[in-house]
């Protein structure tokens, strides 16, 4: 399935229009009912707001999943700042057929389709990076587990916001 | 079937529907008339009888989900209306890779479908997270994807995004389901309590739009 | 004097709800969904006595109201509009199932599971033989409701339940106060005769 998907984005691209890969793929819902649509992974995306100002957001007891408890550390080795507020989460299974919408929040979101396994762990994945009706960035990437990906967003107040997306390791 | 008028008297007598003046004058006949207390006075305790035992307000079973799903409708609604007046209008959105800069651009990301068209032989089974292309629509954005050991992330730098506004209230969403609506192709995401958060669809122009339910107006 | 359905002081009136939700505020709407539901609701399900239909209707009444609330001009109350929205998405209803049945009613819809023991909150207070002949003599007087034609169910559901003016009932039942003041006379008295044994027997 992955190879049929490489070989129609290689000709889509070399006519020169990489924004209608989108478009070309199937429909855009998952199936609701009946069957479980096939996956290739589970993620977890999270809004980030870094900040240096720690009354800046309430604490709602927002936590960072388990296996992610040093995440705060992390990113304060990348941004510049002292605090880490999880602004929304969302854990969402990366459908092999379909897109995934990742959305922990209104403003920011990622749209994500699977490429299919990554040798050795890990998917292959094509990301959008939206902020409200405009794409601010897209990439292919190979996601792997216990390595997070860090999407630095827009600055916004006095920090800056981060969009986090982490592979969660099977079970 | 005609009504005389003096049922229509006793009424809206009973319903309190006449002027002083009329009530007055139709007390007086009360007095007068004892068929027509009587009268009266059954139809004052079926209307006791009919109240209470005919509650005004009915408790709503699920009235939870009975407004959430008023507000996922609407969602719905509006989302296809704007699909089906977006239909007629021109897709702005193409005009960005018309641009001129996209032949060099494309020239780049042909190498790497390359690479992602190989991917068990050209990307190294790794523990960590590799970005192999970027691009960002916005020429003055500039991507700069790395690995950074320190923090065991790997990272996706956008220079030059321009600042959200401070005012500008960020909605954020802790997702605990969703639920997908074949017939509307859209996705309600869910929070703790199963209430609706944010509807996604996709709008005419197959751009997602989202559709936030937790603070409108 | 009727008795007013509009909200206690203290509570955002519903004009202000309703100029909001116009300009696409769905969380001023949401507070008038939650401020007229349990009417609405009691309106359809005693018209139609089946819950999750009534529950269905009373969805509908919602939705068409907000599509319709760019008409709503403010000279009536709010609450009134609404009740019209309710009687004609009742009445196409019962239009409907009178077409397509032939007097049996279908009950094949189960989209909504509605839980059927949600009923009208019972009097808390009553002694054991007391709540029962409440009981029995409501649902004597639901029965004999029923018995009536939807038109003189409607008026009388309108006038003693949600008690509205004859105007307001005029309004709702688009029909003039002439013709609601002879159904309604109509309906009291053929609800007397059919609760008279009822009545008589009741303390």
């Amino acid at each position: 399935m992955s190879r049929c998907i490489v070989s129609l984005f290689t000709a889509v691209v070399l006519a020169g229009a990489f924004g209608s890969v989108a478009s070309a793929q199937p429909a855009p819902a998952p199936k609701s009912s009946s069957k479980a649509p096939a996956t290739d992974g589970q993620v977890w995306g999270a809004l980030i707001y870094a900040t240096d100002d720690g009354s800046a957001v309430p604490d709602d007891g927002t936590t960072f999943p388990k296996e992610l408890s040093d995440l705060e550390g992390r990113l304060g080795k990348v941004f510049d700042h002292k605090h880490f507020k999880i602004l929304g989460q969302h854990t969402q299974d990366i459908l092999r057929e379909y897109e995934s919408w990742v959305v922990p929040s209104r403003d920011l979101f990622l749209k994500v389709d699977s490429n299919g396994p990554a040798e050795g762990g890990g998917i292959h994945l094509h990301l959008q990076f939206w902020q409200g009706e405009q794409v601010l960035v897209k990439s292919d990437a190979v996601l792997r587990a216990g390595s997070p990906l860090f999407i630095g967003g827009p600055k916004w107040r006095d920090g800056q916001l981060v969009f986090v997306l982490a592979l969660q390791a099977e079970h | 079937m005609k009504t005389p008028p003096e049922d229509h008297d006793l009424i809206r007598w009973l319903d309190g529907e006449m002027n002083d003046a009329e009530r007055a004058a139709f007390e007086t006949r009360l007095n007068a008339d004892s068929q027509l207390k009587a009268e009266a006075e059954s139809m004052q305790k079926l209307g006791e009888r009919l109240r209470s035992s005919l509650p005004k307000d009915r408790p709503m079973p699920h009235a939870d989900f009975f407004n959430s799903q008023i507000q996922v409708r609407i969602a719905q609604m509006e989302l296809d209306e704007e699909r089906s007046s977006a239909r007629a209008s021109s897709a702005s959105w193409t005009e960005w890779f018309r641009l001129p800069w996209l032949a060099a651009a494309a020239a780049v990301v042909v190498a790497m479908v390359a690479i992602v068209s190989r991917p068990d032989s050209r990307v190294a089974a790794s523990d960590v997270t590799q970005v192999l292309s970027t691009y960002a629509p916005n020429p003055d954005v500039v991507v700069r994807g790395y690995e950074d050991a320190d923090a065991h992330a790997t990272v996706l730098m956008l220079d030059g995004l321009p600042d959200l506004p401070a005012d500008q209230k960020i909605v954020g969403y802790d997702v605990h389901g969703s639920r997908a609506d074949k017939a509307m192709a859209s996705v309600t995401l869910l929070g703790s309590d199963g209430q609706p958060l944010v509807v996604l669809a996709k709008d005419s122009r197959d751009q997602p739009r989202v559709w936030d339910l937790t603070t409108r107006g | 004097m009727p008795e007013s359905s509009a909200p206690d002081t203290g509570e955002v009136p519903d004009l202000d709800l309703v100029r909001r939700s116009q300009d696409g505020d769905t969380r001023a709407f949401d507070v008038l969904v939650t401020r007229y539901r349990g009417r609405v609701y009691a309106m359809t399900y005693q018209m139609i006595q089946n819950e999750t239909e009534a529950w269905d209707l009373a969805q509908e009444a919602f939705i068409k109201a907000w599509k319709a609330l760019p008409k709503f001009k403010g000279d009536s109350a709010f609450y009134t509009w609404l009740y019209r929205i309710t009687h004609n998405v009742t009445y196409d209803w019962l239009r409907k199932k009178k077409i397509r049945s032939d007097g049996e009613f279908d009950d094949s819809r189960t989209e909504h599971q509605v839980a059927a023991g949600a009923l009208a909150v019972p009097r808390g207070d009553a002694a054991p033989d007391a709540a029962l002949r409440n009981s029995e003599l409501g649902a004597q007087i639901a029965a004999a409701i029923d018995q009536l034609s939807d038109d003189h169910k409607e008026v009388v559901l309108l006038r003693e339940v949600q008690g509205l003016s004859y105007e307001e009932i005029a309004e709702s039942m688009e029909c003039s106060m002439g013709t609601v003041m002879s159904r309604l006379f109509y309906a009291r008295k053929k609800l007397q005769e059919l609760l008279k044994d009822t009545y008589e027997n009741a303390a």
